[in-house]
């Protein structure tokens, strides 16, 4: 999967048109064999711009900083990035008419080990949903599958389950990498950094992580487009995703599998509401 | 005093490893989610003190740890009664395994901001009651850089032993410290005082060692490019890609910023002490809505010029270590030897 | 350090003024502070805030702390202390105004709103040992009548005959017979100040202190002889935290106090 060329050309087309004011892409390192997201002001810089297997980064996220707040911006999205997008949309958080999209038909992106990241293999959804010009082929939509860590985790009993998220939650610092990299996490005051929280208290506890990253991730539920950008963000390597994973088994089996994102104008699972939504646990 | 060095071979240093961790409390990494902590362990077979370079956290967390206890508070019927809090975990005689070159150096950076005016005596107390032995750095990893910084690796005085590969699977223990010499003298069992070849096979061993870096920078030559830097327009540019968030400061072997916050449950309550960083927006947020740095690039400015300018200033040192871990742990992949480098080379305006 | 809280004055709707006293005796002899001074002041479950002492040490047994409500600590404080209750103190940390190099100078105070808090502990000092100093000029403005501190003290400090007090606010009231319009102004229009031999010392919020120097600089002032206080967010006081820095400088050891010359050697991140 390589699509450095078509988007080079893309982004050299808007700029020279006049189109855009900033290109969201991706860029090598320069250190090693890792990308990093880049911001496009100008014509002249678009050959720094590439797109790989190694582009991982969920672009979506730069949607929400004040380097592209009130400009026309081109991006890039994958199949995940995309519904992540949709929903912004939905949330009003961007304009479609300020964006150009560059939807790619995704084959997969490798995690730190160079294997395909798991996120890719349990894909549902690998081509951009929303786009102006798509690259590559697309492949369609696939089979929902459970991921296999929530399958093992919920063979597991209560206590070790407990004992296990306890460790987890010691790992964490704190450092709020998880919700700043989360193009979801838009809020310009968000419950879970210690100085606006009200929940709780400010120190970086085992306490404080367990009730900020419950609560981050039950803001999430029904809106998280799996892209993991915060697990591959997170310094202390903690599995997110199975908060996240979690909370998507349980919509996707009672809100009529509801998958966040895929369609345009699509609402959080939490934010419609439907006749045939369970309401056995209302008394 | 004249600091002895060992000799011994892969077998004699496991043991020697192991008989220190069944006679003392010994910290070492430990593989956790795929990355190494430095934890208390109990057998030699659960940790690894030659853990991978980019994988092993840094030793920090030991000395200032993530979140600490300052100060505990109880409302009576009399009034308020204030007391330390006691049982400090980290306070107590203990051995660290496997420490990096660029994380002991970091100790001793975090040492000059926290032993200058008023002493932090935690602090101070946890450093005193440890004995650090080193990992042996055979190889630069991606990232590393510690060879360009202002301390000579080679001599690194900020362990009590140092642990160095010589020729023909020969491995030499170095006592750097006072501490460390007293400390392999106890412990020395199994281990034979090194020849006169020991010297000239561990200059070898380090020449080999620094070799093998890939990013290269002259620090002095930054630390004077960067002073005339703060308004430079690179700054603003340079951290579009930035997302905000701590990592980079929390995993940071020298970034010593924290937060004071209380935690009350009814009359009772501690106040903490965690990790903080300057690229939280809310770092400077006053209470009256003023914030001097309310933009990312104005933290970002701060930070770089925080570790190569201003703490230089102050305390004559870079508040880098070049240990590439910020650069490791950033989510989106920034180098900040790429960030000095492109300031200290733009234009002077 | 607990102290307990002897008297709180409402100074305006926002601002009130906590009289502390410490619980034990002994303290209180050796608290000793000089003028332009802070402490940190813990409302003990709700968090800790840095103040400047607001009284001066010539007026023993007690000191205060003038408190405006602002952030989340503060709306705290002013919701739930009440006489008699206990707080945390630390300090007194940072620097403080010169006061041997003020001796024999004239000096004019230039405060606005809270930022006369800082200025009334050296206020207080140099009326306690008024012999020391020349001429001696307060000018101070608020945004209302409402919003000046300390009513009772400037009534004073106005019947006073050794100095000199202008008061002004920004816009006209029916009852206000004193000067209207923004400090700058007055300064230039109103005092006058002779130049020579002549410390300022002024605080004040972050515009008004930008154009009084400004206003300073005009008049010709020397920056050597224009003296501020700073206010930044610090945590610990002990030049630990990190979070005061400007540059090298840590504003809780090196500062609060710092002549405009020094400060426009700093970056600019006030």
């Amino acid at each position: 999967m390589d699509y450095t060329k078509q988007i080079q050309d893309i982004a050299g087309r808007l700029f020279s048109e006049n189109k855009i004011d900033v290109f969201i892409g991706y860029r090598n390192t320069g250190f090693d064999e890792n990308q990093v997201p880049v911001l496009i002001n100008q014509y002249k810089d678009v050959d720094q711009l590439l797109f790989t297997d190694k582009s991982v980064f969920n672009l979506a996220n730069y949607l929400k900083y004040e380097h592209t707040r009130n400009k026309r911006v081109g991006l890039v999205v994958k199949g995940c990035d995309s519904r992540a997008l949709n929903l912004m949309l939905t949330e009003k958080q961007v304009k479609r008419e300020n964006l150009y999209v560059v939807g790619i038909a995704c084959k997969g992106v490798v995690d730190e080990t160079g294997e395909m990241a798991q996120n890719c293999i349990e894909c549902v959804m690998p081509d951009a949903v929303i786009f102006d010009e798509m690259l590559g082929t697309p492949s369609g939509r696939r089979e929902y599958q459970e991921n296999a860590d929530v399958r093992e985790l919920d063979g597991k009993t209560l206590t070790e389950r407990q004992e296990y998220f306890e460790e987890v939650f010691e790992s964490c610092i704190r450092c709020n990498a998880c919700r700043h990299s989360c193009p979801l996490c838009y809020c310009a005051k968000c419950c879970i950094d210690q100085e606006t929280a009200t929940l709780f208290q400010g120190a970086n506890t085992t306490s404080s992580a367990f009730h900020a990253l419950m609560t981050w991730s039950l803001h999430l539920a029904g809106r998280c487009v799996d892209c993991r950008n915060c697990e591959k963000a997170c310094p202390s390597h903690l599995p997110l995703h199975l908060l996240h994973k979690q909370n998507e088994k349980v919509i996707y089996g009672n809100f009529q599998e509801h998958l966040a994102g895929m369609i345009e104008e699509d609402r959080g699972a939490f934010y419609k509401y439907s006749l045939s939504d369970p309401d056995d646990f209302i008394m | 005093m004249n600091l002895t060095t060992y000799s011994t071979d892969p077998a004699g240093l496991q043991s020697f490893y192991e008989a220190i961790i069944s006679a003392h409390d010994t910290y070492a990494p430990v593989e956790k989610f795929g990355k190494y902590d430095f934890i208390k362990v109990d057998a030699l077979s659960s940790c690894n003190p030659d853990s991978p370079i980019p994988k092993t956290m840094s030793v920090k967390p030991l000395f200032f740890p993530k979140s600490a206890r300052v100060m505990k508070y109880k409302a009576t019927s009399e009034g308020t009664e204030l007391s330390d809090t006691e049982g400090d975990p980290l306070a107590g005689k203990r051995v660290v395994l496997g420490v990096k070159h660029c994380d002991a150096r970091g100790l001793q950076v975090l040492d000059a901001v926290y032993k200058w005016d008023y002493v932090d005596t935690d602090y101070e107390k946890r450093r005193e009651n440890t004995i650090l032995i080193s990992t042996r750095c055979n190889e630069a990893s991606t990232h590393c850089f510690c060879t360009s910084l202002d301390y000579d690796v080679e001599k690194l005085d900020a362990f009590d032993v140092a642990v160095i590969n010589g020729l023909d699977g020969k491995i030499y223990l170095q006592a750097r410290t006072e501490k460390g010499e007293f400390f392999l003298k106890e412990n020395a069992n199994g281990l034979t005082v090194a020849n006169g070849s020991a010297q000239e096979e561990m200059k070898q061993q380090f020449e080999k060692f620094a070799g093998s870096f890939r990013l290269k920078m002259d620090y002095s030559e930054i630390n004077e490019k960067m002073k005339g830097r703060f308004d430079s327009a690179v700054f603003e540019d340079i951290p579009a890609n930035c997302v905000s968030c701590n990592t980079c400061a929390f995993v940071c072997p020298t970034c010593h910023c924290f937060k004071i916050s209380d935690e009350k449950l009814k009359d009772e309550g501690v106040r903490y002490k965690s990790y903080d960083s300057c690229n939280n927006v809310y770092f400077t947020l006053m209470a009256g809505g003023h914030n001097p740095r309310p933009v990312k690039y104005r933290r970002w400015r701060q930070r770089a010029m925080h570790k190569f300018v201003y703490y230089k200033e102050r305390f004559d040192m870079n508040l880098c270590v070049g240990c590439g871990k910020c650069t490791i742990s950033c989510p989106v992949n920034i180098s900040i030897f790429e960030v000095v480098n492109r300031v200290a080379s733009s234009m002077q305006e | 350090m607990i102290c307990k809280v002897e008297k709180i004055i409402q100074e305006t709707p926002d601002v009130r003024t906590y009289r502390l006293k410490f619980k034990d005796d002994s303290l209180t002899d050796k608290f000793d502070w000089m003028p332009g001074q802070f402490v940190e002041f813990s409302l003990l479950g709700s968090g800790e805030c840095t103040f400047c002492i607001a009284s001066s040490a010539t007026r023993k047994g007690t000191f205060d702390c003038s408190i405006k409500r602002a952030g989340i600590v503060t709306a705290d404080i002013h919701r739930d202390l009440e006489e008699g209750d206990e707080v945390g103190i630390r300090g007194p940390y940072g620097n403080w105004f010169p006061v041997e190099e003020l001796k024999g100078k004239n000096l004019l105070f230039v405060g606005g709103g809270i930022g006369l808090a800082p200025l009334r502990s050296l206020i207080q000092y140099a009326i306690d040992n008024r012999a020391d100093f020349a001429d001696f000029t307060i000018l101070y403005g608020a945004r209302t009548s409402a919003d000046i501190c300390y009513k009772e003290e400037v009534e004073e400090w106005k019947n006073n005959k050794s100095l000199k007090v202008v008061l002004t606010i920004d816009k006209p009231e029916d009852t206000w017979k004193e000067h209207v319009g923004v400090v700058p102004k007055i300064l230039e229009e109103v005092v006058k100040p002779v130049i020579e031999n002549t410390k300022v010392i002024t605080c004040g919020p972050p515009i008004m202190i930008k154009y009084t120097l400004m206003s300073l600089d005009k008049l010709g002032f020397n920056p050597t002889d224009v003296i501020t206080t700073l206010e930044m967010k610090m945590q610990c006081g002990l030049g630990k935290c990190g979070r005061c820095n400007i540059g090298s400088t840590y504003v809780c050891k090196d500062g609060p106090v710092f002549t405009y010359e020094e400060l426009s050697k700093l970056p600019d991140e006030f």
